[in-house]
């Protein structure tokens, strides 16, 4: 039996079974898929969706009162008698456009900057390395708080820029803007190191040998390989500016109520804790589980790009 | 006369000083030869390649002399105007053929990129031309393998994409760095083989860069030995292997281990380390780690003086076979490196 099965194991061609030695199944990467996803089709169609209350809801008495979470109030209602749970998809509505939105503009932005400094060196990479240190040194909150504190006075002002006032400089656009010049900062130096190392690379004195223009060099030889570095880079960058403009709320200057933002309800509602536990908990917890799920995938997919430059 | 380089010198600039990687190296080449380049690392090989084609940048950097390529002076060129030779008149095979491709693009595009940018051709025409280019260097499946990545070929099968890639336009000098040195012995001389084929079927001019004298003994018709950035002798590959002169050519043939040599017998090795570019010793750059110095020769640079045989320079003053050489042989008797002169030309690689 054991003889005829090590003959046939010599004959046939050994087919080992490729078993990854620690086979985890990916919890943190299907619930971080799994949040995200519920979170983002809640925040586009809560428009339409029945059981999501308006967010800006008139108060409407005592009667609905700080009402503890339950079958009406699914994560009960604040002392002004409005839905959490509505308040709480509007908020991340708000948060994640803020985010998203920022570190989209921080990408392009960082990218460009990045493999430009990267690859020509020089004083165009002096310049910019001046500016990116300054940014990084400066403290990040008080340039957002001064920025968006002044926004107000600009958009309250009649001043004008090429014929155009500031009205649309709403808070939210102001925090957007600083997010992304935030963010240009550290995105600018990571694709900076990344393009440092990539412009060695054989390949690209190959591509150079072979009479390939710089820039196509840069987009086809150097972007590419830059790609899966900004993969994992947008989604801890969302991460930490979620946190940040929650921070930002609440200390109060993010969007102004009756609009909601996840910080906002947290500062809205803290002195209340005793009494109503909920309004302030739930946004926090919705807060705590979108940045887990955005480091949980950001993390799987940086070991993925990981893996595979290990394989190369 | 394909490529004419007169006095090439090139320099870096470094906080440590400036390092002369090339030294005054001359030598030319006709259409559809082979030229050996061999030298140890350091020894400027590498960059006397690179800066033949132009392809070095930096602000530190610094050469002079004359790189005529078709008749045309190249040195003065920007790179710039460099491009419109690259790929379509010169190109260049890399030594790693592992990093020399880009890990994201399918080897098909890699190919046919040269083929748009330099002929002008039609995506079809081009995917057309790439195929038969695989299969020129032995691909097999040369239609499936353009939709692969890299990362899908072995080490062997990546080097011929990389041939295939530099002889795409149909130029006339590939310069061939280390092109086997990441590769086992096996595919090595496949490879040096097709890159021989593909050199006689298209005439062009190879210039072959190795530091291993096995590689360049059986494919080129001339080696040129570069020491410390210059070149210390040249001569056509039989004339070189027959009748060296430069002890640092023996010694380098010295080293190759040998067949027949008993079992357990000692690698023969060069003592001492490749020069300091930034500070070359006075003298001859070789002379630190010679077996056969004489005061003579740490005081003065032997200039290049021609041998007795057509084609042959060598730089040295008490040469292979010179009564200085034979007397200081004999008093070194069994320490002296191993490799006789006048071995026949073919060499066990």
């Amino acid at each position: 039996m054991t003889d005829a099965a090590a003959t046939a194991a010599t004959i046939a061609p050994v087919i080992v079974n490729e078993v990854p030695r620690r086979r985890r199944p990916p919890l943190g990467m299907a619930f971080g898929i799994l949040w995200l996803v519920t979170i983002i089709l809640l925040t586009v169609l809560a428009d339409f969706l029945p059981f999501v209350r308006g967010a800006t809801q008139a108060p409407r008495g005592a009667s609905n009162y700080a009402f503890g979470p339950g079958v009406d109030f699914w994560f009960g209602s604040d002392r002004l008698g409005r839905d959490v749970f509505a308040r709480c998809v509007y908020g991340a509505r708000i948060s994640l456009i803020i985010a998203v939105t920022s570190i989209a503009i921080g990408l392009v932005v960082g990218t460009a900057l990045g493999m430009l400094t990267g690859y020509f060196r020089g004083w165009i990479d002096r310049v910019v390395s001046i500016f990116v240190d300054s940014l990084l040194a400066f403290p990040a909150i008080i340039l957002a708080a001064l920025v968006v504190g002044r926004a107000g006075a600009l958009r309250e002002s009649d001043i004008q820029v090429l014929g155009l006032g500031f009205t649309w400089l709403s808070n939210a656009w102001a925090i957007t803007a600083v997010f992304a010049v935030l963010s240009v900062a550290p995105i600018t130096r990571i694709v900076r190191a990344q393009t440092l190392s990539l412009s060695q690379r054989e390949y690209v004195l190959a591509a150079r040998s072979l009479g390939a223009r710089t820039p196509r060099i840069l987009v086809r030889e150097i972007l590419p390989n830059v790609v899966p570095v900004l993969v994992s880079v947008l989604f801890t960058g969302v991460a930490i500016l979620l946190a940040a403009e929650a921070g930002l709320a609440f200390l109060g200057y993010s969007v102004e109520p009756p609009q909601a933002s996840w910080g906002l309800m947290v500062t809205e509602n803290r002195e209340f804790i005793d009494e109503a536990w909920w309004a302030t908990l739930f946004p926090c917890l919705m807060l705590f589980l979108t940045v887990l799920s955005f480091n949980l995938i950001g993390d799987r997919v940086a070991r993925k790009f990981d893996i595979r430059e290990a394989a190369l | 006369m394909l490529l004419e380089v007169t006095d090439l010198r090139t320099s870096f600039r470094t906080p440590r000083g400036t390092v002369k990687a090339v030294d005054g190296v001359s030598f030319t080449l006709d259409r559809g030869r082979a030229l050996g380049i061999v030298g140890e690392s350091g020894s400027g090989k590498t960059v006397l390649s690179r800066s033949v084609m132009g392809l070095l940048v930096g602000s530190n950097l610094e050469r002079t002399g004359s790189i005529r390529f078709e008749g045309e002076e190249t040195i003065d060129r920007t790179a710039r105007q460099m491009r419109d030779l690259w790929g379509a008149e010169m190109s260049m095979i890399f030594q790693d053929p592992m990093t020399s491709l880009n890990p994201l693009m399918k080897i098909g595009k890699q190919i046919t990129e040269p083929l748009h940018a330099h002929l002008g051709l039609s995506k079809s025409d081009a995917l057309a031309t790439a195929e038969q280019l695989l299969r020129d260097v032995r691909i097999p499946e040369a239609g499936r393998r353009l939709k692969q990545y890299p990362h899908e070929l072995s080490g062997g099968m990546r080097q011929r994409v990389m041939i295939a890639i530099a002889l795409a336009c149909g130029p006339a000098l590939v310069f061939a760095d280390e092109p086997t040195t990441a590769l086992d012995v096996t595919v090595q001389s496949q490879i040096l083989e097709l890159i021989g084929v593909q050199r006689r079927e298209r005439n062009m001019s190879v210039i072959l860069v190795t530091h291993d004298l096995g590689v360049v003994a059986g494919h080129t018709d001339e080696i040129a030995v570069m020491y410390g950035g210059r070149l210390v002798e040249k001569a056509p590959t039989r004339q070189l292997f027959a009748n060296m002169k430069m002890p640092y050519t023996e010694a380098l043939l010295a080293s190759i281990p040998k067949l027949e040599d008993r079992s357990h017998t000692r690698l023969t090795t060069i003592p001492g380390r490749p020069p300091d570019l930034v500070n070359p010793p006075a003298g001859c750059p070789f002379s630190p780690r010679c077996a056969y110095v004489r005061d003579r020769c740490r005081a003065e640079a032997p200039p290049l003086t021609p041998a007795e045989d057509a084609g042959h320079v060598f730089a040295c003053w008490y040469p292979v076979g010179s009564p200085e050489y034979h007397e200081r042989r004999a008093e070194l008797g069994d320490a002296a490196p191993a490799a006789a002169p006048g071995a026949d030309g073919e060499v066990a690689s």
